[in-house]
């Protein structure tokens, strides 16, 4: 296993680019997670990777060597696919010894590392069953030990997880994550699901139509988004546009904010989460809070299991807050967001790529 | 219930009386008049069948074996270059040649090989002209090996289409996960599309097999009179001597040809079915 760099990659089909200019390191041992909207060019990415897919221009490298130019079966990186893709004329034992006997391994050697990879992944017994006959989290497992079979210098995971139902996908996910852990391989998983990324990544790197827009831990990529895309990704779900045009405000709503970083007379975007939302029902109005605060009337509740997310109309505008209990429709509310809980971006018109900063820090 | 198990019935019975009167009722009645003399059983049709043709009879199982290996050889050759090759471009035009013998009918087919393979035919003249041969040098391919080109030629399209739709199908992550394990593109046909496309394989061959020992203007428009195929002979009876029980008891014979084949293909396919199921 070693470390991969990407340097300037430009990928596309005929003279369609998908991917501009992507420059990207992943460590060795480390797990780096690829999030990005359906369509930004994630699987693109990982084909460039593998050499399924000519490069435009750029260079990847694995460890000091260059293996831009070397076709699909020279390169030593592996993946593990969506669909599986496991032979269904071979049995567990055949899917995952193949690339080892492609590399001409004695049948013997052979043998045992499929014993212990089958330990590795928990399927031990099985090697002798058709892969028709395994359950998806099965394949899956299958999959990922035939992937790590030749030691392969990087792996890579294209949505390892979306096949498999919500409760197993919770354990394979934890079941890759420790095996990384325990065996070190460098990784690059590709994922549209913000928890998985968070939860299995020591870094993530956030994809948007081709470009990257951050690389940054767990907690970096939350707590302090670079863009509006990336606020908005990871799920600062409640949006609005500052100042506010007197016609998006009603008679009986109230926006008020009290930041450092904002004032009557600069556009900007703020972003926050739901989940930072606290909703008052008394209208106490109190002057001193700094931050965001917003008074607005109930739309409707749902519940979400341990609390309930309100919608709040204010205006033209609907926020979105979570709570503990159950408000009619038509209550009067207010709602506060913390400052160090806003993400405040410039206004797209005036500066689209160079956000004003990390998330606020007051 | 029963009433409409009935009511079912007659729904198929139009069909159900087409087949047997167009299909089964003449089969059987050839059948039957290959093993009978003025309605006594009798073996003397396929005694004489063989005494006369038996020679023939070999030529046409050779003949059609060997087709059959070189349309496997070739049409898996074609199907495997369109589904695994890097070159796309080149791929399109294979894709797109090699389906046109499937709009050529036999006796075209064949007239076109006739004046191809002559001795001084097409092919010859251009081998001439060219400075690669003398006039002298030139042999005639009609015969045994115009039968097999002429046929291979004609069913390649056919096969390859069977073929190369089934590679077509399989998933493509399938073979990428085999390249990125090392494998080489030869290693992957052989030892992951092969063994999974082996059952359209069969129907292709099988078909073909039924195809070219029914054909008759190949035979007769290439071979060079004797030996010449099954079908060629059962031809020849009938107009030359009207001799209908020689002809059927000849047509038994390919029949059980085709028969055998057949069976040697659904106990190999039904024995994969068993190691894999
Ligand atoms: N074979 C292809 N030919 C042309 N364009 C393609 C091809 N495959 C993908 N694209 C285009 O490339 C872009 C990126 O596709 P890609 O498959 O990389 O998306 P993705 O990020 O993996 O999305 P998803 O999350 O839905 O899998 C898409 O806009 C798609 O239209
Ligand atoms: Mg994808």
């Amino acid at each position: 296993m070693t470390r991969l760099h990407i340097d300037n990659l430009q990928v596309g089909y005929g003279n369609k680019r998908i991917l501009n200019n992507i420059s990207l390191t992943v460590e060795q041992g480390e797990m780096m997670a690829l999030l990005g909207p359906s369509g930004c060019g994630k699987t693109t990415l990982l084909n460039a990777l593998c050499g399924f897919l000519p490069i435009k221009q750029g260079d990847i490298f694995v460890g000091q060597r260059t293996i831009s130019h070397l076709p699909a079966e020279k390169r030593n990186i592996t993946m593990v696919f969506q669909s599986y893709a496991l032979w269904p004329h071979m049995t567990v034992a055949q899917n995952i010894g193949y690339g080892l006997k492609v590399q001409k391994i004695k049948q013997k050697e052979i043998q045992t590392r499929v014993k212990a990879l089958l330990d590795i992944v928990k399927l031990t017994g099985l090697e002798e069953e058709k892969v028709t006959a395994l359950s998806g989290g099965q394949r899956q497992r299958v999959a990922l030990a035939r992937a790590l079979a030749i030691r392969p210098d990087v792996l890579v995971l294209d949505e390892p997880l979306s096949n498999l139902d919500a409760k197993v996908r919770l354990a394979v996910r934890h079941e890759i994550k420790a095996l990384q852990k325990q065996l070190g391989f460098t990784s690059l998983i590709v994922t549209h699901d913000q928890e998985e990324a968070l939860v299995m990544a020591d870094r993530v790197a956030i994809l948007n139509q081709g470009n990257i827009e951050q690389v940054g831990t767990p907690e970096a990529i939350y707590h302090a988004p670079a863009s509006a895309f990336v606020a908005d990704f990871m799920g600062a779900d409640n949006h609005l546009t500052w100042p506010i045009h007197p016609s998006m405000v009603g008679d009986s709503s109230v926006i008020t904010i009290s930041h450092t970083d904002v004032s009557q007379q600069r556009q900007c975007q703020i972003y926050f989460r739901s989940e930072d939302v606290s909703l008052s029902p008394r209208l106490t109005d109190d002057d001193k809070i700094s931050g965001l605060m917003i008074l607005g009337e109930v739309m409707h509740s749902a519940f979400l299991g341990h609390d309930y997310r309100i919608s709040v109309r204010c205006g033209a505008h609907t926020f979105q807050a979570n709570y503990q209990d159950n408000l009619p429709e038509a209550t009067s509310v207010r709602l506060h967001v913390p400052a160090h809980a806003l993400h405040i971006f410039d206004h797209p018109s005036e500066a689209s790529n160079a956000p004003l900063s990390n998330a606020v820090s007051v | 219930m029963q009433q409409k198990e009935a009511q079912k019935l007659w729904l198929i019975a139009p069909a159900a009386l087409m087949v047997s009167l167009f299909f089964l009722y003449p089969l059987c009645f050839s059948l039957y008049s290959a093993v009978t003399l003025d309605g006594a059983l009798t073996l003397s049709h396929l005694d004489k069948a063989f005494e006369l043709y038996s020679k023939d009879m070999l030529f046409t199982v050779i003949i059609v074996l060997v087709s059959v290996m070189l349309l496997a050889i070739l049409s898996i050759s074609i199907a495997a270059l369109i589904t695994l090759s890097p070159f796309r471009s080149v791929v399109g035009i294979l894709g797109f040649l090699y389906r046109l013998p499937l709009f050529i009918p036999f006796i075209v087919a064949a007239q076109m090989m006739r004046t191809f393979l002559a001795k001084n035919g097409l092919m010859n003249n251009a081998f001439v002209a060219s400075g690669l041969m003398t006039p002298m040098d030139t042999i005639s391919f009609l015969g045994w090996s115009g039968i097999i080109i002429t046929f291979v030629w004609k069913q390649l399209a056919f096969s390859t289409l069977l073929i190369s739709g089934a590679m077509a199908a399989l998933d493509d992550a399938q073979i990428r996960a085999a390249r990125n394990l090392g494998a080489s593109r030869l290693r992957i046909l052989f030892g992951i599309i092969l063994p999974q496309i082996a059952p359209s394989l069969g129907v292709a061959l099988v078909l073909s097999t039924v195809t070219m020992m029914s054909v008759l203007s190949v035979p007769m428009m290439i071979g060079t009179g004797t030996p010449t195929m099954i079908s060629a002979d059962m031809a020849f009876r009938v107009d030359s001597y009207g001799d209908y029980h020689v002809a059927n008891a000849l047509g038994l014979v390919s029949y059980l040809i085709c028969a055998g084949l057949a069976w040697f293909y659904l106990r190999q396919s039904l024995k994969d079915k068993g190691a894999t199921a």
